[in-house]
């Protein structure tokens, strides 16, 4: 039986300093070598300096969810060592540099007071000062492996061998640190090496100094922790994978589904997905290009001047027919809620990319949460029922994005795709056939390119649904006012009530047309007596743990939401049942608003809460941690606070 | 057949105060269109919140009547994805200068060929009179209990310091010199902002029709060589006088255009630049599938993303 890799690690350093590309590199030499992987950033709001972190769990099997406790921990600068004291596991390892053992946790200008304090009083606690040399002895006392690596002189060493100053090759210990890091791990030179060349291309000046310095930090393991011992290729070898990162994923689903103008306003963590349309925004897409005529095919990005503009100009070009988004985050998708009042007013289809973060207000502009579930839900005043659907992954972000652009078009509706910080920033590895472009199609809807004389916008029919002719085609009205089927104002009471009763209608419709295993599935043992829900990005994390719950003996089923509005009430309701078990709703806010979502449909009381409240992703070992917890203690609410 | 200016009328009973400005602005608009001869299918008013943007109803065309303030960003969207459409927005200036005071200069930044008619009464009208963004400070209307407290803005000002390339102010009540300065905002290309003056007789008791008519000029009348036109750089001498006019409004107003700048390329022109071939297959008409698929595998596309195992 082929041994299961299941190895994490941790890479630590200041931001700006080349942190995420060492981060990358580690990542993509696990790819070379056949593993899957899964690598999140976690940064600070700050351009440098500040300490900033990838995350990965590579493993043989699907590489489903980050896990603390790391197996190696590579800390690039005193301040990592520090954070991360509590992040390795006993028998892993620390990789550091040597030069910062006498660092004091109380001179870091860049660490947060907060952490100082908890350091100072635990090695206090131990009569240490807090210093690096500290918790490398609390480390080594715990059972950690620790590696401090002399990166001074090796830089210098690499320096000559290349005749450069050390200045301009000064980033170069990143990779030094991480070939180190990935010594202990058994990943030889060669995967380092492609992997660096993957990350930073073939341009020799950048190569060479990272090539010679993955050469130095090698050849000094080799000599001072002893013999290399080759971890196995992985199952995924010989063929063309893709790296990317929910962000990337979502904007390739956004221009191969047909999206053909996108508007934005620069916020975290919406605007890589942005940022990466633009780059892409001008492209040759197979069969379209040669319908068209055209080598490339362009799609419109502009950056506006607020939210308000990014949502209202969508929703203008989407009138005149367009296949049109915005993307955005909390803050910014407040801003748009008038508007996306109106495009349910004016029945215009328009898709709002929605990446949650840490609230209220700005709260932690780069670290996730799920708090906008029901704000995405209710936005807009005055009775806007919309579209909402959340992405449990990035195949489903993927086929979601382009279900999302279909669903707009068919209900001529608002829709909100919900996603948030932590899959926007968290790098996965897919295969060919994880977006298989055949698995959702491109539809329009009632749409009529050249109406009839007489055509009316909001033609009253019984699915609530008028055929939708673009500006430009004919005479028309799109009424932000309540209007009559012309689309003239009309205060007329039984105008009013007919369109309201229209777009009630409509919403059944959608309700209805929808499938009910588009709108949720159920993971697991049917059977299971405990239930988690959920909704987003906590799904695979969940999924991990079941795993683990299930070697335990504790059987779990998960439901997992996937379309929150309209809300599939009856199919929920018949899971959960008559006798519905304990039913644990698993969420990154604090009140709840899952199990308040499936009180309010279905009346039955989700008595027991997860809760990842620290704007830190959530880890498998929690979810774990959290059912156990409910189980015996009968607790009501288990609050989850991993990650540094 | 060349169309009439009837040929624009709707059946929407227009709803304005008897002797608001609105109807001689109304009225020049009907007549630029039709002597423009603008086909009503291709023509989109894109309209705010206030009594002016009402107009959208009573011009015939594809229009949109949207939320307060926010007709521009609509109306970028909509030109952005069909730039044969010819695209008109409307409102007061509450809805232009006020609430969508941001837009109003970010458009000028784009230079997109939108015309801007702003209908300039000071009040708000639809809300019972209220000061407006062009509202003196100190004066006090009747419908305001004490005088004025914010000062005005200066339309012409702001929206030559945004970069709009055409820039003029008409008169409600003169609809034939009026419809002559909408025709040629329509036919500029490029962001065209026309500051129309125009008494509200129900809440703005001070700057009325007479109040008005004591002031007004033509620039072109005072000054037969008047020229506003930018056309090279040398051209930009002219550009002090053009200022000092914009600047001028007490006891004589300027009426005409100011500015017309032909050297700027609009956001239309950069995209086609950028992207040849938008003009072609434009974001609104432009096909996005092959038979309802999705035409390319994201693998054949998104090679930088690609590695090899």
């Amino acid at each position: 039986m082929r041994v299961l890799v299941d190895i994490s690690f941790i890479v630590g350093g200041p931001q700006g300093g080349g942190i995420e590309s060492s981060g990358q590199i580690a990542l993509k030499a696990f790819v070379v070598k056949g593993y899957n992987v899964l690598g999140t950033r976690e940064y600070h709001s700050n351009i440098m300096g500040a300490h900033s972190y990838f995350h990965v769990r590579v493993t043989s099997g699907p590489a489903r969810a980050l896990r603390i406790p790391v197996d190696l921990v590579v800390a690039l600068d005193a301040e990592s060592v520090l954070t991360h004291i509590n992040d390795v596991r006993k028998g892993g390892y620390l990789i550091y540099d040597l030069d910062s053992t006498g660092v004091d946790a109380t001179r870091i200008a860049s660490m947060e007071p907060s952490l100082k304090s908890r350091l100072r009083r635990l090695f206090a606690s131990m009569n240490l000062q807090p210093t690096v040399g500290s918790a490398v002895k609390v480390l080594e006392e715990r059972g950690v492996k620790t590696v401090g690596l002399p990166l001074k002189d090796m830089l210098k060493k690499v320096s000559d061998t290349l005749g450069t100053p050390i200045a301009s090759i000064a980033k170069a210990v990143n990779v030094m640190g991480l070939t180190a890091g990935l010594y202990t791990q058994g990943v030889s030179l060669q995967y380092v090496n492609k992997a660096i060349e993957a990350q930073f291309g073939k341009r020799p000046k950048v190569l060479a100094p990272n090539v010679t310095a993955a050469r130095v930090a090698f050849e000094f393991m080799e000599q001072n922790i002893g013999e290399f011992k080759e971890l196995p290729e992985g199952p995924h070898r010989g063929r063309v994978r893709m790296i990317a990162s929910g962000n990337e994923v979502v904007a390739m689903a956004k221009i191969v589904g047909g999206l053909t103008f996108e508007t934005f306003y620069p916020i975290t963590p919406a605007s890589d997905e942005a940022f990466y349309i633009e780059a892409n925004k001008y492209l040759e897409l197979g069969e379209l290009s040669r319908k068209l005529e055209l080598d490339k095919i362009p799609v419109v990005v502009l950056q506006t001047e607020d939210e308000i503009s990014a949502i209202n100009m969508a929703i203008g070009a989407a009138a005149a027919g367009a296949r049109a988004a915005t993307s955005t985050s909390g803050p910014g998708f407040s801003l748009m809620n008038e508007a996306i009042s109106m495009a349910v007013e004016m029945e215009v289809p328009v898709v709002i990319t929605f990446w949650m973060r840490a609230g209220p207000s700005t709260g932690i502009a780069t670290r996730t949460g799920q708090q906008d579930l029901l704000h995405a839900i209710f936005s807009g005043h005055g009775d806007t029922p919309k579209i909402v659907l959340a992405s449990g992954d990035h195949v489903e972000a993927f086929y979601d994005a382009v279900k999302a652009f279909n669903w707009a078009e068919e209900f001529q509706t608002p829709v909100v795709h919900l996603l948030d910080k932590y899959l926007a920033s968290t790098i996965t590895v897919l295969d060919e056939w994880d977006l298989d472009p055949h698995k959702v199609g491109i539809s329009r809807g009632l749409r009529v390119e050249s109406p009839p004389e007489g055509y009316m916008r909001y033609k009253i029919s019984d699915s609530g649904i008028s055929a939708f002719a673009p500006l430009g085609s004919a005479t028309m009205i799109f009424s932000s006012l309540e209007h009559d089927e012309h689309g003239f104002a009309s205060e007329d009471p039984v105008d009013r009530e007919a369109m309201v009763e229209k777009r009630l209608r409509k919403f059944e419709t959608i309700a209805k047309s929808i499938p009910e295993e588009e709108k949720l599935a159920l993971h697991g043992d049917p059977s299971a007596k405990v239930t988690l829900v959920s909704f987003g990005s906590t799904k695979q994390a969940i999924l991990s743990a079941m795993e683990e719950l299930e070697r335990d003996g504790v059987r779990v089923r998960f439901l997992q939401l996937r379309v929150l509005s309209p809300f599939p009430s009856k199919t929920v309701t018949d899971i959960l049942g008559d006798d519905p078990g304990i039913v644990i709703s698993v969420e990154a806010n604090s009140t709840g608003q899952l199990a308040f979502l499936i009180r309010a449909h279905t009346g039955i009381e989700v008595k027991h809460l997860i809760q990842k409240l620290n704007a830190r992703p959530l880890y498998d070992v929690e979810v774990v941690y959290g059912v156990k917890r409910i189980l015996s203690e009968g607790a009501r609410r288990v609050v989850v606070s991993g990650g540094a | 057949m060349a169309r009439k200016w009837m040929d624009y009328k709707t059946e929407a009973w227009v709803q304005w105060c008897p002797g608001c400005g609105d109807f001689g602005i109304l009225a020049s608009i009907h007549r630029a269109l039709a002597e423009l001869d603008i086909d009503p299918r291709r023509l989109v008013v894109v309209g705010g919140i206030g009594c002016s943007s009402r107009s959208v109803y009573y011009i015939r065309g594809s229009n949109v009547h949207v939320i307060h303030g926010r007709s521009i960003p609509v109306a970028s969207g909509i030109k952005l994805s069909n730039p044969e459409l010819e695209v008109v927005v409307v409102g007061g200036d509450g809805d232009l200068l006020g609430i969508g005071g941001g837009h109003l200069v970010s458009l000028g930044r784009r230079n997109i060929d939108l015309t801007i008619l702003l209908f300039d009464n000071a009040v708000y009208g639809l809300t019972k009179g209220q000061a407006g963004p062009t509202l003196p400070v100190g004066v006090k209307t009747k419908a305001l209990p004490f005088p004025n407290v914010q000062d005005k803005v200066n339309p012409l000002l702001l929206a030559y310091a945004a970069g709009y390339t055409f820039i003029a102010r008409g008169y409600a009540y003169h609809v034939n010199q009026l419809k002559e300065i909408i025709k040629a905002a329509i036919e500029h290309r490029g962001s065209a902002f026309v500051d129309i003056l125009q008494p509200c007789p129900t809440y703005n008791d001070l700057m009325t029709k007479e109040w008005y008519e004591e002031r007004v000029y033509y620039l072109s009348e005072e000054d037969p060589l008047w020229n506003p036109r930018i056309k090279d750089p040398e051209d930009y001498l002219k550009l002090p006088k053009i200022v000092e006019k914009m600047m001028e409004f007490g006891d004589r107003i300027p009426l005409g255009i100011f500015y017309q700048d032909l050297t700027k390329t609009t956001l239309e022109d950069r995209f086609e630049m950028q992207m040849p071939g938008y003009r072609k297959a434009p974001p609104a008409l432009r096909p996005i599938s092959v038979n309802g698929r999705i035409p390319v595998h994201p693998f054949k596309v998104f090679k930088e993303n690609l590695i090899e195992t």
